[in-house]
């Protein structure tokens, strides 16, 4: 495995490039320019002749259309890549960048970094070189269902109800429902400890469109409200540094026997409208990770040179 | 005289009624008569269908599997049908062991602007040689042309029929003639309704569904289902024969069955109670009367203002947990963040 | 299974001659790994083996990596494959002397599911290809892979569909977007034609059956292969009495090299079977294909109006023309297609 370190022009910031020229690679583009520790060197798609790409080149930042390729003959380019395209091409690509030694952020479904919500194991998440930003559902509930596991010592089953609008979800994520389904609770489970997870996803189609929500249920013999209250206070303020658009709008309640939690997400519409805090919250998530590393690594230049 | 394929609902939407708590005796019993009676398909499940045992929507006395084996058991001659949600029901969890479960007809449903999202389940049940239907829900909240849209996308997933589902007991007689004529002209596979009775129309909608070309009509005995219930399968084969159409379905024995379904089955017998009618005004889905009651009744709010106010902000069926949070607002006077 | 297909091949290439003009060539097939770019490969594998024509095969699709995983008798020289999407071809790669223009997957579940990328992929890549191929030194002649689509729905009357029919696709309807897409492909590949003097040929398909074709997308016939598969009942859920017609793959892979290679440009020519057949009747002739004593009865539980539709192709002028003709009947592709599936089903 051969590890580079770019050429930079900032010396402060962490060379990143963007893989995928679609709306999440666009909007990613847009947070990177906003970030004082990230540096977009090189934005990635297939075609020049892309809206995205087009958009990118118009905003005075490095393009490409030889996808993976563009890495592969430039290694010094970037140390972390964003990967935005897809499940499939993710699982080329993931090799391709491991051998290369690059730090790697995946928002497709592929599953095959490290599983990552910055609220509740960023620093892990900071010592494996790919991780996944698992999906909507998951980043927005995940710290949820991980603090009532934490209060309780032991939940036996933890449910969680995602709500997004219908024009937020594109052909990609209709056809891949289940495969949301599974990685989302796979993400609760694993995150909360509970033993049984159950995730479910309703499309709604109201106009104005809606704004992504979400309820976490959770059955355990003996709730504490109490303690719950404050914990999730702070969590959703922890997200709330990296997803400034997430609130919560029931605290931490019992009806019909369980606990119930309520959050919505307000997107930032960097690119993305709005309405789309589905997509915005897993872009924020992969921006939390790379600030991370950012800042990680920064903080070992320091160390060399002290 | 027109054939038409009745299919039995009691036993899945009935489930709503009783909050998911049929069991397996009840579920012998009624599938026995309904089948001895000459019913083409019993439907079997969860109300929400399968998959959908959860704390959104409430968990079932029963699992899926336990259900499902109970009515394959009993029937001789219906197929067993099941009803499924994409988003609530995944193919490896839930939708394979039902096929291992002898199940014959598949009804994949989604919101009815939302199509899209059956494409991988239909797809899955035609692999496995089963008998496939699209469902459109809440159909009256999309224009005629839409659910033609909607419907052609299921159509060419391989969908055989598509059944317009009135969720909130919302259709007038018009909307019928207009929605199903519309798609019984534009699609070439079959039509079908599903009535709920929220505001007491549910056999005559269906007798106006045939007439504008439906093929494919459903049923509950006793009209046991979510809310105010669905078409009164006894009353409606009778409107139906009577009206010139061939149901297959005994008379007789369809009375014989309703009339179990009401000593085993049912609880109270349902009827277009304030609450109903009020979701069929606005336009809510049927199975939120229980939580919209308890909900409203822990909050100290009037069920029908927050069923005004669901309507107003066109949830769909499967948003239980919304309830929680406009009786909250409504409590509030407002006040809290929404 | 490969030496069935090589058989059918084999019988398929009735005319040893008409494809010299193709003897050297080299061939890149976009959409190269579908269904049509598999047996336009197995074709050429043969003939070369057979007849040493030397044709080299470019296949492009954006799925090729995985191709030769699936198609193990396609590791061989002759044949490459380019993981490319059409709509990104700026310039052919060198030396293609002739193109088989395929991209755009007749997947009608795709077609609704994602209408945008269907007409991005066959308008754009239909450009591109035209647009690249106008740019080589020397001319490059292209076959334009359109759709027996294009007619619109066959009026109930007309026996098999001509040439020169005019109809079109509603255009209402979502369901149509293929179709519109692929007429308005035709009109680009006249366009190209007339004001870069392009060769261009133009081929119809109808309807295929035959290995290679999964099972998975929702039409009548696959349906009935699928539950003879299965064990049976066949069932018809459509109207016994629509009317389809079925080409075997082998013989529409000749019929497309020969048009490749002799095909007066400027014209366009339905590729399918003329032997009608209704719905009915071909499931029974399914039926009767498996073993008496597993003979799957067939069901035909019809509900609603009867609404038969017919889609079935003049192909007198291809025939004419190009003395092409069907080698393999229905009967004798039914077999052969069954054979195919459950030697894949059980690992062969």
């Amino acid at each position: 495995m051969r590890r580079t370190r770019s050429v930079t022009t900032s010396p402060d910031k962490l060379k990143v490039a963007v893989l995928g020229s679609g709306n999440i690679g666009s909007d990613l583009l847009s947070k990177i320019l906003r970030s004082d520790s990230l540096e977009c060197t090189l934005f990635i798609g297939r075609s020049l002749s892309s809206r995205g790409i087009a958009r990118a080149a118009a905003m005075g930042v490095p393009v490409s259309d030889k996808s993976i390729d563009a890495i592969v003959e430039n290694p010094d380019v970037c140390d972390l890549v964003f990967d935005a395209t897809s499940a499939m091409s993710h699982a080329r690509h993931a090799p391709v960048l491991e051998e290369l030694g690059k730090l790697v952020v995946d928002l497709t479904p592929s599953n095959l970094g490290r599983m990552c919500v910055p609220a509740v194991n960023l620093e892990e998440g900071l010592a494996h070189t790919n991780v996944n930003m698992v999906t909507c559902g998951g980043q927005a509930t995940v710290p949820i269902a991980h603090v009532i596991g934490q209060v309780h010592g032991s939940v036996p089953y933890i449910e969680v109800v995602s709500q997004i609008a219908s024009r937020s979800a594109g052909p990609a994520t209709r056809l891949n429902l289940d495969e949301y389904i599974e990685n989302t609770e796979r993400a609760v489970r694993t995150f909360s400890g509970c033993e049984h997870a159950k995730a479910i996803l309703n499309l709604n189609p109201a106009t104005p469109p809606v704004d992504m929500q979400a309820t976490v249920f959770a059955k355990t013999d003996a709730p504490d409200i109490d303690a719950l209250t404050p914990a999730i206070e702070q969590m959703v303020e922890r997200i709330r540094a990296y997803v400034p658009g997430y609130q919560l709008i029931v605290p931490p309640t019992i009806e019909n026997g369980r606990i119930v939690v309520m959050v919505r997400v307000l997107g930032l519409g960097d690119y993305l409208p709005s309405y789309a805090g589905n997509l915005d919250i897993i872009n924020c998530a992969a921006i939390a990770v790379a600030e991370g590393h950012a800042q990680r690594l920064r903080g070992l230049t320091r160390g060399e040179s002290s | 005289m027109s054939r038409l394929l009745v299919t039995d609902i009691t036993l899945r939407d009935g489930n709503h009624a009783v909050a998911h708590q049929l069991d397996a005796h009840q579920l012998e019993v009624y599938a026995a008569a309904a089948d001895a009676a000459g019913v083409a398909i019993v439907e079997v499940g969860h109300g929400n269908g399968l998959g959908a045992s959860s704390l959104q929507v409430g968990e079932a006395t029963l699992t899926d599997a336990q259900m499902l084996a109970t009515v394959r058991g009993v029937l001789k001659n219906a197929r067993m049908s099941i009803h499924v949600i994409p988003g609530f029901a995944t193919i490896n969890k839930d939708l394979r062991p039902a096929v291992e479960a002898g199940v014959d007809v598949i009804r994949v449903a989604s919101h009815c602007t939302e199509a899209d999202i059956t494409q991988r389940h239909i797809t899955f049940a035609r692999e496995q040689g089963k008998e496939v239907y699209g469902v459109l829900m809440m159909s009256h909240m999309a224009p005629k042309e839409v659910l033609l849209e909607e419907a052609r996308k299921m159509e060419q997933y391989g969908a055989e029929g598509v059944v317009l589902m009135d969720s909130a007991g919302a259709y007038l007689p018009v909307d019928v003639r207009d929605k199903v004529g519309h798609l019984a002209q534009g699609l070439s596979i079959p039509v079908g309704f599903h009535a709920h009775n929220n505001l007491g129309l549910a056999v005559a909608n269906t007798l106006v569904a045939a007439e504008s070309g439906a093929y494919i009509v459903d049923g509950a005995a006793r009209g046991f289902g979510a809310g105010a219930g669905n078409a009164q399968l006894e009353a409606m084969v009778a409107v139906l024969e009577r009206s010139g159409y061939d149901t297959g379905i005994d008379l007789y024995g369809m009375l014989d069955a309703a009339d179990v379904c009401e000593r085993e089955l049912v609880q109270v017998l349902p009827s277009a109670k304030s609450t109903s009618i009020v979701s069929g005004l606005s336009g809510v889905f049927s199975g939120f009367a229980k939580p919209v009651d308890r909900v409203s009744a822990e909050y100290g709010v009037d069920p029908r203002d927050v069923f005004f106010e669901l309507g107003r902000r066109g949830v769909v069926a499967g948003q239980e947990d919304i309830i929680i949070e406009v009786a909250r607002e409504l409590a509030d006077g407002g006040r809290h963040d929404g | 299974m490969t030496a069935l297909l090589r058989e059918d091949c084999a019988t398929a290439a009735t005319d040893a001659r008409a494809l010299e003009p193709l003897r050297g060539a080299r061939v890149l097939v976009t959409g190269g790994t579908g269904f049509m770019g598999t047996w336009i490969a197995q074709m050429v594998a043969t003939l070369n083996d057979e007849q040493g024509l030397g044709i080299e095969l470019l296949l492009l699709s954006p799925s090729a990596a995985t191709f030769t995983a699936r198609v193990p008798w396609a590791a061989r020289r002759d044949i490459a494959v380019i993981e490319a999407d059409v709509r990104d071809i700026v310039v052919l790669p060198e030396g293609v002397t002739h193109v088989i223009h395929a991209a755009g997957t007749p997947d009608n579940r795709v077609h609704v599911m994602d209408p945008l990328r269907t007409m991005s992929v066959i308008s754009h890549g239909t450009s591109a290809v035209l647009q690249a191929a106008s740019r080589c030194d020397t001319p490059v002649r292209v076959l334009n892979v359109s759709s027996g689509l294009i007619y619109g729905p066959q009026p109930m009357g007309l026996e098999r569909i001509p040439e020169t029919h005019v109809g079109g696709p509603e255009p209402d309807s979502i369901s149509s977007v293929y179709a519109e897409a692929k007429r308005y492909a035709e009109a680009e590949t006249a366009a190209w034609r007339s004001t870069e003097k392009l060769q261009v040929v133009v081929a119809r398909p109808f309807a295929f059956m035959g290995p290679y074709q999964g099972l998975d997308k929702p039409w009548a016939v696959n349906n009935f292969l699928r539950d003879a598969l299965l064990g049976g009942p066949i069932r018809i859920t459509g109207d016994a009495e629509t009317v389809r017609s079925y080409l075997y793959p082998s013989d529409m892979a000749f019929w497309l090299l020969c048009l490749l290679a002799a095909g007066v440009p400027g014209t366009a020519y339905n590729v399918g079977s003329p032997e009608a057949i209704t719905l009915g009747d071909l499931a029974g002739r399914i039926a009767a294909a498996v073993p008496a004593d597993a003979t799957p009865e067939v069901v035909c539980r019809p509900l609603g109006a009867p609404r038969p539709t017919r889609f079935v192709p003049d192909v007198s002028r291809a025939v004419s023309a190009l003395g092409l003709r069907v080698t393999v009947d229905l009967d004798r592709a039914i077999e052969r297609t069954l054979m195919w599936h459950r030697a894949v089903r059980d690992g062969r």
